[in-house]
């Protein structure tokens, strides 16, 4: 009876999705149909390409293709930072954060689960060519780990470090090096709102002094020194390296997991293009912020992974077509970086396209009649050659 | 970069490029008399050129074409057109975002197409009769005249641009401005409207002259 049953509301899934005429790839459906069966037995998703499991350590091959839903206050708790732009605007569209669960993820997923936390921290590197779909496989990632109650520390974009700042200040605790406070008092900000009850637990290990009068005393919790780093803005960068360090130093114990989210990291060992008072170009290594980064990406502390992004699009000298870790991090990087796990990010497959194109379908975002038709369907995947970017770009006028 | 290929003068026997997938696609039982005729006749002549702004794809419009070709500047149609598709979308999330904060009922009277909105805005801003000057005994005077469709199109077109380039503040970006234009228009609000209807108080109050009119 249960089969019938099943039956019944799987055919029901499937007649609204043939009457609108987008008829399924055979070997879509045929996966889709025989993964649908398991999943809609106690609740009902609302279509085949949605999934309610909203817990990413749950996701398998099962919900390969398939979208799952982000509550909107966990969105702004877990991601102050981070999303791209247009997913910014598509959740205030939409008024629903729906992230579709791809293989580079779960890969990265099934390794973060067996991975050995005594050992060094691995790296891995997440590339592709541009636009298909890195920063969210990032996202993804760190969504499980903060759902896990790992502390995460995620960069939202290195290349913003390296370029367009306005200010500029010697460092005082070390004269080479030239501090950013604009730049380190937004972050700070963000790595507050996402990780307040860590702040409690973890007490500072040494005594650090801000300038002359003010000072942290060793066993005080890391919360006061990123207020004093958002206070004084002047000493936000060196804020931002004492909170790196703690951490590294503390993640061996086991209290608490640490992940390092770093988007764009070929930024770290490119070139800015910033320049000093006497107009000679700075190089990356005297930036306090990207100094301390690098140690942190460095693999010698464990209780953790390093997960990180290249990014062709905002980076600096940088040829367009590049896109592998030897163009993009250059000899410097590479060998900074070297043993790390590559993971490709390719463009949709037909699976992950049909349903994309069902969920932009579904909340209405296709509102050209033509669209609705296997024509239009079969223009758009021509047109955005599967490429995620390219697809949403297409898909906003029409 | 794309070097045109089609003349400007062609001889009368060259015939117009037939774009549209869907008239290949008919079955040869299905053609009316003068459809078999067309297509033996352009077994024998020769065909124009197609335009480069002809396109056979299902999404293109001629008048968002139309209206892209006034928007450009110094030929860059790189941007119009970026900027074209820019105000679609923006439209689009204007009225989803108010479709989805809306109660049931209301739901249907939303319209979320921006193409729709795009044709009825222009239509809305098309006036019905227009002014020309006229030269009698040495005075010019201006009296009101019937306008073709084309000319209609052009002068809601021309309005609408004219509007969203001058009146718009220094920071806003020409698709927010347009986009906001476009669903005034659609609702019969806006200053393109207002022009609208100045014309025809003009037109209307300058009845007296519609004798000069010899056309």
């Amino acid at each position: 009876q249960s089969l019938a049953a099943e039956s019944f509301v799987v055919s029901a899934l499937f007649s609204p999705q043939l009457d609108r005429g987008c008829a399924l790839h055979t070997a879509a459906r045929g996966g889709l149909s025989s993964v649908s069966s398991q999943d809609v037995p106690a609740e009902r998703p609302r279509a085949i390409f949605h999934t309610s499991e909203s817990d990413p350590a749950k996701h398998t091959e099962q919900h390969e293709g398939r979208l799952y839903n982000i509550p909107l206050e966990e969105v702004k708790a877990v991601f102050p930072h981070g999303l791209p732009h247009r997913f910014q605007q598509q959740i205030q569209t939409f008024n629903e954060a729906r992230v579709m669960v791809r293989k580079p993820a779960l890969e990265l997923l099934a390794y973060l689960k067996g991975s050995n936390f005594a050992h060094p921290a691995v790296r891995y590197v997440i590339y592709g060519e541009r636009g298909t779909g890195k920063t969210m496989t990032l996202c993804h990632v760190v969504h499980y780990c903060s759902r896990q109650g790992w502390l995460v520390v995620h960069i939202p974009d290195a290349h913003l470090w390296v370029k367009n700042c306005k200010e500029l200040f010697q460092s005082s605790y070390n004269r080479d090096r030239l501090d950013q406070p604009l730049q380190a008092s937004i972050w700070l900000k963000n790595f507050k709102t996402s990780n307040e009850h860590f702040l409690e637990e973890i007490k500072t290990q040494k005594k650090y002094m801000w300038g002359k009068r003010e000072s942290t005393e060793e066993g005080r919790p890391l919360r006061e020194v990123v207020e004093q780093g958002l206070a004084r803005v002047r000493s936000a960068s060196d804020a931002v390296g004492v909170v790196l360090r703690e951490l590294k130093l503390q993640s061996h114990c086991g209290s608490f997991r640490l992940l390092v989210a770093v988007d764009g990291v070929n930024a770290l060992w490119g070139q800015t293009t910033l320049r000093k008072e006497d107009k000679s170009p700075v190089s990356p290594e005297e930036l306090t912020l990207v100094h301390n980064l690098r140690k942190m990406v460095m693999n010698d502390w464990n209780g953790g992974a390093i997960v990180t992004t290249l990014s062709q699009t905002g980076s600096l000298f940088k040829p367009s077509s590049a896109y592998t870790p030897q163009e993009l991090l250059g000899k410097e990087g590479f060998d900074a970086l070297d043993p790390f796990v590559p993971i490709p990010v390719p463009n949709y497959s037909p699976k992950e396209f049909e349903s994309c194109y069902g969920y932009y379908l579904e909340r209405k975002w296709l509102q050209h009649e033509k669209a609705h038709t296997e024509d239009g369907k079969a223009e758009l995947q021509f047109l955005s050659g599967s490429n995620p970017r390219q697809l949403d770009r297409l898909a906003g006028p029409l | 970069r794309i070097m045109p290929v089609r003349w400007s003068r062609y001889n009368p026997s060259y015939l117009e490029p037939e774009v549209k997938k869907e008239s290949y696609q008919k079955p040869l039982e299905e053609l009316t008399e003068e459809e078999r005729e067309q297509m033996e006749l352009k077994a024998v002549r020769p065909i124009k050129a197609a335009p480069l702004t002809l396109s056979s794809s299902v999404f293109s419009d001629p008048m968002i074409s139309k209206f892209t070709n006034m928007m450009m500047k110094s030929g860059n149609k790189v941007l119009a057109r970026s900027l074209m598709s820019q105000t679609l979308e923006a439209i689009k999330r204007k009225q989803l975002e108010k479709y989805h904060k809306a109660p049931e009922n209301e739901k249907e009277t939303i319209e979320c197409n921006p193409y729709i909105i795009f044709h009825q805005a222009l239509k809305n801003c098309q006036p019905i009769i227009g002014l020309s000057n006229i030269t009698k005994g040495g005075k010019t005077y201006q009296v009101p005249v019937p306008l073709t469709d084309n000319r209609k199109r052009f002068l809601a077109m021309k309005w609408l641009i004219t509007e969203c380039r001058e009146n718009k503040r220094r920071r806003t970006m020409m698709p927010e401005k347009l986009s906001q234009e476009l669903l005034l228009a659609f609702n019969n609000e806006g200053p393109v409207i207002k022009k609208k209807h100045v014309l025809h108080k003009m037109a209307e109050a300058n009845r007296a002259y519609a004798h000069f009119r010899w056309w």
